[in-house]
């Protein structure tokens, strides 16, 4: 009996392994010494779908949207950059410090909105207006900043491992991200089962009931603001680090919250696999439409049409339900017991 | 230092109704239909190149835009009768969620389609000679942005308040249903409330190209400040939209004279946030 629980399980968990076993051979399957942009591009998918869990976080699991990701990951990168060249100290530090002041941003609004029972639309405004204040000020403050000519920044690397290793560079920021993925995943999946899991189940459906209940409302969406902020605060810097230049640019409206949000709908809100499909399925269309300019921006804006009109639910989801519907799962599993 | 000052209000307050303007877009659709509509700024940008290409073969300025905002309007019908109908399926709040989605993704695809075929940036050179009043010298765009901007809000207000249209445009924002039960049908209303906001951003978008370069890019712009503009004057209130964006507007200006520009926007998006903060119930 028990045997068949703990078999049962490690089924269970076989795409979990499956997924990351994939994600550790990428390196040396796609890798190319002499050519870095498709690592960059590898690196760019486990970015955006690590932002994306931060947003399943925040807005899937508390229905907080919020619309200033590209401003938090322009605070956490340039707080880790800024502060690291002031105390002449490793970024490798100053990213927990970048980490901190984002989630210590990103939960003082979801304070101020919990507090003051902001709408899921009022919420989105008031982060989107936050965006558009950190782009201006960060543009403004050239003297700090840099301005929009920005501040070369390459010191997120690790070459005692590249030498210890023989690995590239590209390589094993890889890793490190696929490090800092696994560890999101682990914190998503044991926030879900837990009781926090069915807080904010309960919370989803009825704020009020949830109190009612003896939920702590605020507290519980502070914590997840809070806990999304960090991790896209925290992976800001890598993104600065695989462009190399922490740029205003980098963190638009349109370059990192359309395209998280065009990600997380892809792969289906509350997924725990979806971010990362979604993000592979987005930056592999961003590459292939980079080489038709805007083409690139009516494709997106066309792709997010459809997706909120036909698909809310998520493409995968639904793929899935329509799997299970037709009984197609069915009609496998009765293939192979050989009926 | 009077006539300075005189210089920048009279700048100050041209700004203002240019916003006034953007903020109307919002609050019409808004307040009747709960869709923030992201298009605005393309309407804008629409109807200033429109404008431009047509300058080219029709005489003046004021002609060619007429037309320019008459193509807007269609445009936007046209959107109306297809996409957003699909929106206005939806009700409460998965219509405004599913309404900032839809129009987000339709003034990307639009934007892009205008970064293809009219990269560049427009600016509506029609030298209007600047005024000499009192020592000051007032910017000549200024001064015929205010004057036709106060006739257009006389026009807006009797539209509002004395036709039959405009009467059932209140009914249907201040309720639905009562209006349904009263004879009004809203979705006729909510179309005609569209096309209506899509032409006032045409104009304000005409009259933004006298004195600024206009490209792509600016329809994001023109967009967040319509949205800020029409929170800070209360979304559903049109004469509230009206009075934020002459403040705004002149605090931009003198904010911007002083501080430089980028404060000059700090400051509206900081004023949006701050109304939203203190009367976050004005949205639900």
């Amino acid at each position: 009996m028990n045997v068949d629980n703990t078999l049962s399980s490690l089924r269970g968990q076989l795409p979990v392994v499956a997924v990351f076993a994939a994600l550790l051979l990428v390196p040396p399957l796609f890798f190319d010494p002499s050519t870095t942009y498709l690592s960059r591009r590898f690196i760019t998918v486990m970015i955006f779908a690590i932002f994306a869990m931060a947003l399943n976080i925040i807005f899937g699991e508390t229905d907080q949207l919020i619309l200033f990701m590209g401003g938090i990951a322009a605070v956490g990168s340039y707080t880790t950059v800024l502060t690291a060249e002031y105390f002449a100290v490793s970024p490798w530090l100053t990213l927990f410090v970048g980490a901190l002041v984002s989630g210590a941003f990103g939960g003082l609004i979801c304070y101020v909105a919990a507090r003051r029972q902001f709408t899921v639309i009022v919420l989105a405004i008031v982060t989107f207006a936050f965006q558009m204040i950190i782009m201006e000020v960060i543009v403004g403050l050239r003297d700090v900043t840099g301005g929009t000519t920005g501040i070369p920044f390459r010191d997120l690397a690790l070459p005692a491992v590249e030498n210890l290793t023989g690995m590239g560079a590209f390589a094993i920021q890889f890793y490190v991200l696929v490090g800092v993925f696994a560890v999101v995943f682990g914190v998503y999946t044991w926030l879900t089962n837990s009781k926090y899991g069915l807080a904010f189940a309960a919370i989803r459906q009825d704020e009020f009931a949830a109190r009612a209940t003896g939920i702590d409302v605020i507290k519980l969406k502070v914590f997840a603001g809070f806990l999304a902020t960090a991790i896209i605060g925290f992976v800001g810097p890598f993104y600065a680090q695989a462009t190399g230049i922490v740029i205003p640019g980098l963190f638009s409206f349109n370059g990192v919250d359309v395209l998280v949000l065009i990600i997380l709908v892809l792969g289906g809100l509350r997924s725990r696999f979806g971010p990362l499909v979604g993000a592979a399925i987005v930056i592999y269309l961003d590459n292939l439409l980079s080489q038709f300019g805007q083409w690139r921006t009516v494709t997106f804006g066309l792709l997010l049409t459809i997706l909120f009109i036909y698909f809310q639910d998520g493409v995968l989801p639904m793929a899935k339900s329509v799997y299970e519907e037709r009984g197609i799962r069915d009609r496998l599993a009765g293939l192979r017991s050989g009926e | 230092m009077l006539a300075q000052g005189l210089e920048l209000l009279i700048d100050g307050l041209a700004r203002g109704v240019i916003l006034s303007l953007f903020g109307l877009g919002i609050t019409l659709v808004f307040g009747l239909g709960e869709i923030l509509n992201l298009l605005l700024g393309v309407f804008a940008v629409v109807a200033v190149i429109a404008c431009s290409l047509l300058l080219r073969a029709v005489p003046g300025v004021v002609f060619a835009g007429l037309i320019a905002v008459a193509l807007v309007a269609l445009f936007a019908l046209v959107l109306d009768r297809t996409v957003i109908s699909l929106v206005y399926r939806e009700d409460g709040e998965d219509r405004i969620l599913l309404g900032i989605f839809v129009t987000l993704g339709l003034s990307l695809f639009f934007e892009g389609l205008l970064f293809i075929y009219y990269p560049g940036s427009v600016f509506l050179d029609v030298a209007v000679p600047s005024i000499s009043v009192a020592g000051a010298n007032l910017t000549g765009s200024s001064v015929a942005v205010i004057g036709a901007a106060a006739v257009l809000f006389g026009l807006i207000y009797y539209f509002f308040n004395h036709t039959y249209l405009g009467i059932g445009t209140q009914t249907v924002i201040q309720d639905e249903t009562g209006a349904v039960l009263c004879g009004i049908p809203p979705r006729r209303v909510q179309a005609i409330i569209f096309v209506l906001s899509a032409a006032i951003a045409g104009v304000a978008g005409v009259f933004y190209a006298l004195d600024a370069e206009v490209t792509p890019a600016s329809s994001f712009t023109l967009t967040s400040f319509a949205i800020m503009v029409s929170i800070v004057g209360g979304v559903d209130s049109i004469s509230g939209t009206v009075a934020a964006g002459i403040v705004l507007g002149i605090i931009m200006t003198v904010a911007g004279s002083l501080f430089g520009s980028y404060l000059a926007t700090v400051t509206l998006f900081a004023a949006a946030i701050a109304v939203l903060i203190y009367k976050p119930e004005q949205i639900s």
